[in-house]
């Protein structure tokens, strides 16, 4: 696998021509995006001061009116983005996973399933909208692997019987083979409950979670101020979590700055990264030559392939051979 | 009088629930004592082919060898006590560790496939049995730390309850934590 200095290369160099075709594109929408936002602006003055002088400004057409141009400014805005985000994807990010590993494959519009997403046993929340773009399938040193954006929602009703979403997971969510076998089941998730009440009182709220399996307490300090440990199986969990394994978890945890959650179920990790936003997706007004993004897109891919190399599922074991 | 039947109402409440508890810790120590038993009969299980396989190269460990047998036969005893099994484990591993320090020695023998196999699924098993083994000490100590923490100790003590044994890490395991230190020398 490449390294990420190799990658940034190959986006600067290869992807050179690429890059321009689509940053003149990308300018031009600017500039139209520009006209049609002061259009927008002017329009919208002269309505609303035609308005205040009729009825009011507190009126209710009002709302509406002001309802209607937030929708024509999002759908102008989304028909004019869409085509150049389509673009950047199939130009720019393809063939920087090619250049990751040949052998993976990448759909724009296509996501892990919910089938797969459900099985990790890390939200048990159940969903009502499950959506996501950008997957990538294939193996990485004979380990298969597959990973792709998620988004998770489940609705509420209130009292008044108005329907609210509300986000159960949005990030990467990834899923390879183990290089051990198991039967149970072990989740792991961040440590909320002893970051905020202390180890004493925080392990005992821990311990009565009722919807979860058996509390797992590790032998590793800094691993349990970090997460928190459920499992069907307190042998085959330790058997799973050696404690080089937990050090690699730490180091991966330290690396990416999101909340990681990680099951092990059916002889395959599955690992949630809730960065809270899509990624790969282009941004309009900055640059796509500009070294943090760039980086961004770079490290986010390096990363989360990464994870087979970094937590050595590469290395098989006699009985998985 | 009924702030009297109170107050023994909840005292009885919370002695039931200690008592409970501290029969949940037992019976957890017992539960996974009885998986490390399986793991560790694995390894036995494993021995007899690797003594037989490794024996005709490895002359000058004659003795190493004779002396795993034996731990075995010993292990292996019906009624033998769980602190005694947790001791001869200790020995066997730090034994076995030897015969696979000493392998090195043999280019023969690492070129045998039969041995190759025998010493991967041994280091697997290997492997599962430390996992057992942090799964019984953690059990084992949340149920010695209930045994001597005030209030359970008092419960404890009159369920007739003892401390029990951890495994320790055995020399061998302790020097292949510190590799880093053969460098600094």
């Amino acid at each position: 696998m490449k390294s990420t200095a190799e990658l940034t290369d190959f986006y600067y160099k290869e992807l050179y021509p690429s890059l321009e075709e689509l940053e003149k594109t990308r300018i031009t929408i600017v500039s139209q995006l520009k006209w049609y936002g002061g259009m927008g602006i002017v329009i919208f003055s002269i309505t609303a001061l035609w308005m205040g002088k009729n009825f009011g400004l507190l009126h209710p057409l009002m709302i509406a009116i002001v309802i209607g141009f937030i929708a024509i400014a999002s759908i102008t805005y989304r028909s004019m983005t869409g085509g150049y985000a389509k673009d950047f994807k199939a130009r720019v990010i393809t063939p920087l996973i090619g250049a990751i590993d040949p052998h993976l494959l990448y759909n724009p519009d296509f996501m892990i399933s919910q089938h797969l997403f459900e099985r990790s046993n890390l939200f048990q929340h159940s969903i009502d909208r499950y959506s996501g773009n950008d997957y990538v399938k294939g193996s990485i040193d004979g380990v298969p692997l597959e990973f792709s954006d998620v988004h998770a929602e489940y609705q509420t009703r209130d009292s008044k019987g108005r329907t609210e979403w509300h986000t159960l997971f949005r990030g990467l969510f990834l899923v390879a083979e183990f290089n051990k076998n198991f039967k149970s089941k072990t989740v792991i998730l961040p440590d909320q409950a002893e970051k905020n009440f202390g180890s004493l009182i925080g392990g005992w709220l821990q311990s009565i979670n009722f919807s979860r399996d058996e509390l797992i307490r590790m032998d590793d300090p800094e691993f349990e101020k970090h997460f928190v440990v459920y499992g069907s199986d307190q042998i085959e969990a330790r058997y799973i979590l050696s404690h080089s394994m937990m050090e690699r978890l730490l180091e991966f945890q330290k690396k990416i700055s999101h909340p990681l959650f990680i099951s092990f179920v059916h002889n395959h990790i599955h690992v949630g990264i809730a960065t809270g936003k899509d990624l790969f997706e282009p941004a309009i007004f900055t640059s796509l030559l500009d070294y943090k993004r760039v980086m961004e897109y770079v490290n986010t891919l390096r990363n989360t392939i990464g994870i087979i190399e970094e937590l050595k599922l590469n290395e098989k074991l006699w009985s998985k051979e | 009088m009924t702030t009297l039947l109170i107050i023994i109402g909840v005292i009885t409440l919370i002695a039931i629930l200690m008592y409970n508890s501290l029969i949940g810790k037992k019976n957890q120590v017992d539960n996974i004592f009885a998986g490390v038993d399986a793991v560790l009969k694995k390894r036995f299980d494993l021995i007899p082919n690797l003594v037989a396989s490794v024996s005709q190269y490895m002359e000058h460990e004659k003795s190493t060898l004779e002396k795993v047998t034996e731990l075995r036969a010993q292990a292996m005893k019906p009624g033998i006590s769980d602190d005694a099994k947790i001791a001869l484990d200790a020995k066997l591993s730090a034994a076995l560790g030897s015969i696979t320090v000493a392998m090195e020695a043999y280019p023969d023998l690492k070129a045998n496939e039969n041995v190759m196999h025998l010493m991967r699924t041994l280091g697997e098993i290997e492997e599962q049995i430390s996992a057992a083994r942090r799964a019984y000490n953690q059990s084992v100590t949340d149920l010695n730390n209930a045994i001597e923490m005030f209030p359970t100790n008092l419960i404890a003590g009159w369920m007739n309850l003892s401390r029990r044994a951890v495994f320790e890490i055995t020399v061998t395991e302790r020097q292949n934590v510190n590799v880093q230190e053969l460098f600094n020398r």
